[in-house]
């Protein structure tokens, strides 16, 4: 094999460069390429997989300040005592449905909006106005979620924005940001308003790429522009759809954390409080290390399997999956 | 058919201004509360107060903005953000660069390996408790570190850049090898100068990314002088625990300062920490843009 090698590499310069490629590299080339890699390598394996190896305290009795491992015995294993003490415990049934709630509304309306928008921003003949529109409404992207949340605080403040447009139709003043009931609205509004520009993006330009041929064919057989709509725009976009839908359901069990911290307050827990905000204020704050931990793990093994049962169903149902 | 071909163009009509119209209600619904903050800050402060301004400013000053300029937390905040967004995008850049570029040379040695250890992360973390447990032993609770180093990278800047370089030509680093040249230096003078654009979008994301990020300064930073600008933010608009009309009580000398109220302050609060992004943004919209089709194509 080695002789064959170098004839072949005697014989012509670019086929050992080939030859190389696939049989490998130096030792010496290696070594400067793995020199390279380290600093990022190890500060992922600090930042990333020294917490994931942390996960461990979930099924101990962890006291802050031991290892998190120890061999002498002071390591308490307690096995699934966390996770079942969380499940049956009372909070688990509102932490649980209120995390399925709000991002249940969030997948229904936050999926949807930017679709609904990008179909019929797509109809939209005259360029520039399009251009404004896209630009327009990806704007509360960059707005921070702290002002966002600022801001609709103040909109619906007793003597806020809303409230006087109330006024004017002569309806009573509400102190909406005190009322549990209106907590999954403000709070799907504020989110969808936020994220539906920014999400239109991929669809804007995977409709950008369909075949102008296509419409014309169906505008030859009488297929109107809702008719055209429907049937090809919709279905060019279907692969991108799937990808969004993979991922919105992987992410059902983590809302928008940063936003619920933001706009809740103790009033609404009963319809805003979310295992995320709970592990932060319960356990953080209040020091149940482990506890919390488990929470946590909870929720991500779950939102995994939630990805994998949809990946699973994409393949079968729409020929299409992540891997 | 000379009759259903324009009942097809009526209904074109019809459909087209159903899309127009649709698109000015969005182009509302997304401009008007930023648009709202806006004239309520500029407007006389008795008009905010009576809550009478909807469509243009009533009355104009700028004297709510002046006032702001004596927030000294707001500077330090403001200058902690600056901080941090300048150091981490740094790291963040540096990092992406050194680990995308040995994953694209071909024959690496358990480039499988490396792959799914960039990967794992992406997919599982260890989540808030024992990532501050982690912070904690490190020594690095309550300082400057513990926002900037848990940022120095991100997995997903790594894969973009990677999916930039692995689509340079080849013969490029083949020719500087056979010149003599080693990796690093390839990496740093032929593959740099080509990877502008993508730098640029691991920049920007990383630079907004942080400029909008709190929640770790609210777990791992106690005190406020080293807390971000969104933390200052949290504090005036959503606890309200800083309340700005008491900025002025060292000089009385101004009347109309007096009369303002806490939303027109916090109102224009807003617009002056909004500015600099929503002005920058038109610029980089572009870079955003191709960040996400980069990465979507990555799937």
């Amino acid at each position: 094999m080695e002789f064959g090698n170098r004839t072949i590499a005697a014989r012509n310069g670019t086929k050992t460069g080939r030859r190389r490629k696939r049989g490998g590299i130096g030792a010496k080339e290696q070594l400067q390429l793995m020199l390279i890699m380290l600093p990022p390598l190890i500060l992922i394996f600090i930042f990333s997989y020294i917490p994931l190896y942390g996960v461990l305290i979930a099924f101990q009795d962890f006291v802050p300040g031991n290892p998190i491992l120890s061999f002498d015995g002071s390591t308490q294993w307690v096995g699934l005592k966390h996770f079942t003490d969380f499940i049956t415990s009372r909070t688990f049934t509102r932490l649980f449905r209120n995390t399925l709630v709000l991002s249940g509304l969030n997948l229904v309306f936050g999926f949807t909006a930017p679709i609904i928008f990008s179909l019929i921003l797509n109809e939209v003949k005259i360029s520039s106005y399009k251009k404004l529109v896209q630009t327009a409404s990806y704007l509360p992207y960059f707005i921070s979620t702290v002002i966002a949340a600022g801001m609709v605080l103040s909109f619906i403040d007793t003597n806020g924005l809303i409230n006087r447009i109330r006024e004017i139709f002569g309806l009573p003043s509400k102190a909406f940001s005190m009322d549990p009931n209106c907590f999954p609205a403000i709070y799907t509004i504020t989110n969808v308003w936020k994220t539906f520009g920014w999400d239109s993006i991929l669809y804007m330009s995977a409709m950008s790429s369909i075949d102008m041929n296509l419409y014309e064919a169906a505008k030859l057989d009488g297929a109107n522009r809702v008719q055209q709509m429907w049937n090809i725009t919709l279905p060019s976009i279907k692969p991108t759809i799937m990808l969004l839908l993979i991922f919105a359901i992987g992410s059902v069990l983590s809302t928008n954390t940063d936003l619920v911290l933001l706009l809740y307050n103790p009033a609404v827990y009963e319809t805003a409080d979310v295992m995320a905000t709970y592990v932060y204020r319960d356990s953080l704050l209040g020091g149940r290390f482990s506890f919390g931990t488990a929470v946590g793990l909870f929720t991500s093994v779950l939102n995994f399997t939630l990805v994998f049962i949809a990946n699973f169903i994409s393949r079968k149902v729409a020929d299409y999956s992540l891997w | 058919m000379a009759k259903t071909k324009s009942k097809i163009k009526d209904g074109s009509r019809i459909f087209d201004a159903f899309c127009i119209f649709f698109c000015a209600l969005i182009c509302l619904v997304t401009l008007y509360p930023m648009y709202y903050v806006l004239i309520m800050s500029l407007s006389e402060p008795a008009a905010v107060n009576s809550m009478s301004v909807f469509l243009y400013p009533k009355g104009f000053q700028l004297k709510s903005y002046t006032l702001l300029f004596k927030d000294s937390s707001m500077w330090r905040a403001y200058g902690n953000t600056i901080i941090y967004a300048a150091s981490s995008t740094l790291l963040t850049l540096i990092t992406s660069v050194l680990a995308a570029y040995p994953l694209t040379v071909h024959g690496l040695h358990a480039r499988r390996f490396f792959v799914t250890y960039l990967l794992i992360p992406m997919y599982f973390s260890g989540g808030l408790i024992p990532s501050f447990l982690l912070i904690n032993n490190l020594g690095l609770y309550g300082t400057r570190w513990a926002i900037i180093l848990p940022a120095s990278y991100s997995i997903w800047n790594i894969m973009l850049v990677r999916t930039f370089f692995s689509n340079l030509p080849e013969d490029l680093r083949e020719s500087a090898k056979m010149d003599g040249a080693a990796h690093i230096r390839i990496l740093f003078q032929i593959y740099l100068p080509l990877a502008k654009s993508i730098l640029a979008v691991v920049a920007i994301y990383s630079i907004v990314g942080m400029w909008n990020s709190w929640f770790n300064a609210q777990v791992y930073l106690p005190t406020t002088e080293l807390q971000p600008l969104q933390m200052y933010l949290k504090r005036v608009l959503v606890q309200m625990s800083v309340d700005l009309t008491k900025l002025n009580s060292t000089e009385i000398e101004d009347a109309m300062e007096q009369m303002f109220s806490a939303t027109q302050l916090k109102y224009s609060m807003i617009i002056f920490t909004t500015l600099p992004i929503i002005f920058t943004y038109p610029f980089f919209q572009k870079y955003f843009i191709k960040g996400v089709m980069v990465g979507s194509l990555k799937g």
